[in-house]
């Protein structure tokens, strides 16, 4: 009788065999690389709500911006960003402080047979959303006048200097089909009713998104005809995939950002969307160990913020002054405060307060325990004890929030992050008084600050704004509740064949990648 | 005493005072164990394994108990320009992405592990021996109450159940400690009820409650020091599994609370760093390793020393 089959010799030598090809670097990559037309990214996530009323932003927005229409697009100048109409109009000009005039392309339609894209379309998206969860970037838009098949005119209740850079570029200006969205029930999840642009959206959850070449699509060509964009939810796994060749692009954390500052692998760049976050120390005023403005002024002054930059970010990122992030009107220099310990020391013994133990909350993931530890250290110099307490981010988004538990009477001291859009606005609405116990943590109102805000909304002239939002973050400051830290850039590493364009907010945006 | 004084008509031997058949002597007893106890010795060191084991574990026990006084720097001493410097003269093994010397933070990390392990498995010992008696011993229903609680705890995976109690009562030392003794408690308590239940229907135990002694003296004179020595075995080589839970919990950010330096901390920052400085890795994993090896090759040595089943030729 013939023998046929697998031998026990035979298995192990093959297997040893395929073992060692598996460790030859060029091979896998030489496997699997396809033709350049397909772009190999990575999502943080599942997309769950692609509706731009209900989402919770970041990749969603990324997938809003290659399937929907959209009037404006982030432009990025030598100063800092601007805006420029996308190839969806033909016209957008802001025709006096309050009338946004708009004129659709000719040509672009819908998917699902739901016919041209219309200017009606435009002001029910538009509308629709003030009545969402994203309401807040159409406060000031009052309604949209439509004057043709194509054409129409946004109206503000108020001249509204930024509506244009924040709301039309970002997700919440997307434009979506009246007809599809109303078919759907009014409002959608992981689906697109209907899509207009020069990608169709496909998921598999917990893997990935593939964007198609939209057949209906008649604008100008991406330059990819596929993007496959894969769910890797760890930044390392993400970066190792870079390294081993399965993605053409990725976000990087501060460590590694220095590592390929330093010594850049071949065929890699790095392109730096923006450095639109800021991070601070926060410190509850109303908390009775932190009543003295002196305490809090103190331990302002007792933390050597550079050794952060340092230890816990390895230099990648910039110093904070503020809540404006670089790049925008209104970001400081310099703040009223730097790292001195003897004065932090007269300032305690002048309050006398002494044997203080504060905890301090941060979200628990590597660069910021390094940072809490760091301050730790530093206030520990200076006599008070600092007990380290990480959170996970479910509660920790919930720590300071009246409507979601008690923490918000224990908080003391907190590492937090914001991102923001370009324009100041933004990052100074969370502050004012009616934030308080909802984003405000710090719990301080001021009369001047609320005042200034809304005039900072109104104010067309950029000296004038300047001067608006350094003195709100003036106010911000003495009220010794605020340790700026740092403005964390969102980097991108990829591959030197592609063009990366990225949101100053981080968002990337698929349709104007490019090959080098 | 050489004559023998058995009873002519069973055979079964008479008994004098001391308590001992009449046909060996005290002496002859003695010499017996005596000899047993030097031959154990004897297997004990002979065995490579167990020697290295009892070594290992001596060195963990040395270097976090001393580790104040070999520690080169404090641990918790910030020197950010020093940051990630690689192993030297000056930094055994390197620092960290704060200038921390990682070699002193790996000694006072032993201290971590040696407090949980020595705390934790001590306590989980001693509630596990109680209740795992009293199921053995006491009534039937009572036995099936506790055994479902057993397996109850037993079902949850350690790491869920953990991450589900600090994320509902925050990261502390004191928690990792309820999380070791909580999920260890069911397996000592099962070994032993079941040699609880083996020794309950024994012809001594039965004399000894036809002479009317309590539950509780049955329990701790007759049971408890049969039942007590395979669950120090148990416990030998339950320590490097503390030791792990530990690490792990704290390289998840469960653990310990900074700045206290913790294996599995040391293990979650170097992991950060892998590429920069891989040394950081290595240096907080080799303490790990090592202590696992050496309590399992201990804990494997005595088994096979003490317990007769695992006796060859025998």
């Amino acid at each position: 009788m013939k023998h046929s089959g697998t031998t026990r010799r035979g298995f192990l030598a093959s297997t040893a065999a395929i073992g060692a090809m598996g460790l030859m670097p060029a091979l896998p990559t030489a496997g699997f690389a396809q033709a350049g037309s397909v772009l190999r990214l990575r999502l943080d996530g599942d997309n769950d709500i692609l509706d731009p009323g209900y989402m919770s932003g970041g990749t969603e927005i990324e997938a809003q911006k290659q399937c929907l229409p959209f009037l404006a697009q982030y432009d990025r100048t030598e100063e800092g960003f601007d805006w420029a109409p996308t190839y969806f109009v033909t016209k957008l000009e802001q025709r006096d402080p309050t009338h946004i005039d708009f004129e659709l392309a000719e040509g672009l339609v819908w998917s699902n047979g739901y016919g041209p894209v219309r200017a009606s379309d435009v002001k029910f998206s538009y509308e629709r959303m003030k009545g969402t969860d994203w309401s807040g970037y159409f406060d000031a838009m009052d309604h949209v006048e439509v004057t043709g098949e194509r054409s129409g005119t946004i109206v503000l209740s108020e001249p509204f200097a930024p509506f244009i850079m924040i709301t039309l570029c970002h997700g919440p200006g997307a434009v979506l089909c009246e007809q599809a969205v109303k078919d759907a029930g009014g409002e959608f999840t992981n689906e697109f009713p209907a899509v207009c642009g020069p990608y169709t959206y496909e998921a598999i959850p917990g893997q990935r998104v593939i964007f198609h070449a939209n057949p209906d699509w008649a604008g100008p060509k991406p330059a990819f005809e596929r993007i496959e964009a894969n769910v890797i939810s760890e930044v390392k796994a993400a970066e190792l995939a870079f390294e081993a060749g399965e993605l053409d692009c990725t976000e990087v954390g501060a460590d590694t950002l220095a590592r390929y500052t330093k010594n850049m692998p071949d065929n890699t760049e790095i392109t730096v969307a923006g450095e639109l976050q800021y991070m601070w120390m926060g410190m509850n005023t109303d908390h009775p160990k932190l009543q003295d403005i002196r305490v809090r002024k103190a331990i302002q002054r007792a933390v050597d913020v550079d050794s952060i930059l340092q230890g816990a970010y390895s230099g990648t990122t910039s110093k904070s002054h503020g809540i404006i992030c670089p790049g925008l009107i209104g970001n400081r220099d310099q703040s009223g405060y730097s790292y001195d310990p003897a004065e932090a020391r007269a300032l305690l013994e002048e309050a006398g307060v002494s044997g203080l133990e504060l905890t301090l909350r941060t979200l628990n993931n590597q660069e910021r325990m390094l940072a809490a530890q760091i301050i730790q250290a530093n206030l520990g110099a200076i006599g008070i004890t600092v007990k380290v307490l990480p959170v996970e981010s479910g509660p920790y988004w919930e720590m300071g929030q009246e409507s979601k538990g008690d923490t918000w009477k224990d908080l003391e001291l907190w590492i937090m992050r914001f991102g923001t859009t370009p324009d100041p606005y933004e990052a100074a609405q969370w502050f004012v008084s009616d934030q308080v116990g909802k984003w405000n943590w710090e719990r301080w109102t001021d009369p001047e600050f609320d005042r200034l805000y809304q005039e900072g909304i109104v104010e067309t002239d950029p000296e004038k704004r300047e001067a608006i939002y350094v003195r709100m973050q003036e106010i911000m400051e003495d009220t010794g509740a605020y340790l700026w830290i740092n403005h964390e850039p969102e980097a991108f590493v990829h591959t030197t064949d592609i063009d990366v364009n990225a949101a100053p907010s981080g968002e990337l945006n698929y349709r104007l990648f490019d090959k080098a | 005493m050489s004559e023998n004084r058995s009873e002519p008509e069973t055979g079964i031997p008479a008994v004098d005072a001391s308590g001992l058949p009449d046909h060996v002597s005290e002496a002859e007893v003695l010499e017996s164990a005596a000899r047993e106890r030097r031959e154990k010795l004897l297997m004990f060191v002979t065995n490579w394994q167990g020697l290295t084991g009892l070594i290992l574990v001596l060195l963990f026990f040395a270097s976090a108990i001393f580790a104040p006084w070999l520690a080169p720097y404090e641990p918790n001493t910030l020197d950010i320009p020093a940051r990630l410097s690689p192993p030297s003269l000056e930094h055994l093994a390197g620092t960290d992405q704060l200038g921390r010397d990682t070699f002193s933070r790996i000694l006072y990390g032993g201290q971590v592990a040696l407090k949980i392990a020595a705390i934790g498995v001590s306590v989980a010992l001693l509630v596990g021996l109680v209740l795992g008696m009293i199921a053995g011993f006491g009534p039937r229903w009572l036995d099936n109450l506790l055994l479902l609680a057993f397996d109850t705890v037993r079902s949850f995976p350690t790491i869920v159940l953990a991450l589900a109690m600090v994320a509902l009562a925050g990261p502390s030392m004191g928690m990792v400690l309820i999380i070791v003794i909580v999920t260890s408690i069911p397996q000592y308590a099962r070994v032993a009820r079941t040699a609880t239940l083996t020794l309950k229907n024994t012809d001594f135990i039965l004399a000894e409650r036809s002479l009317g002694a309590s539950t509780i003296r049955t329990l701790w004179h007759h049971i408890m020091p049969n039942v007590v020595g395979p669950l120090m075995i148990l416990a030998a080589m339950d320590v490097p599994v503390v030791v792990t839970v530990e690490a792990g919990l704290s390289f998840l950010g469960l653990g310990v609370l900074p700045p206290t330096a913790s294996w599995g901390t040391i293990l979650n920052e170097g992991y950060l760093v892998i590429r920069d400085a891989p040394w950081m890795v290595i240096a907080g994993g080799i303490p790990l390793i090592l202590t696992t090896l050496g309590f399992t090759f201990l804990g494997e040595a005595l088994r096979d020393i003490f317990d007769p089943r695992m006796g060859k030729g025998r």
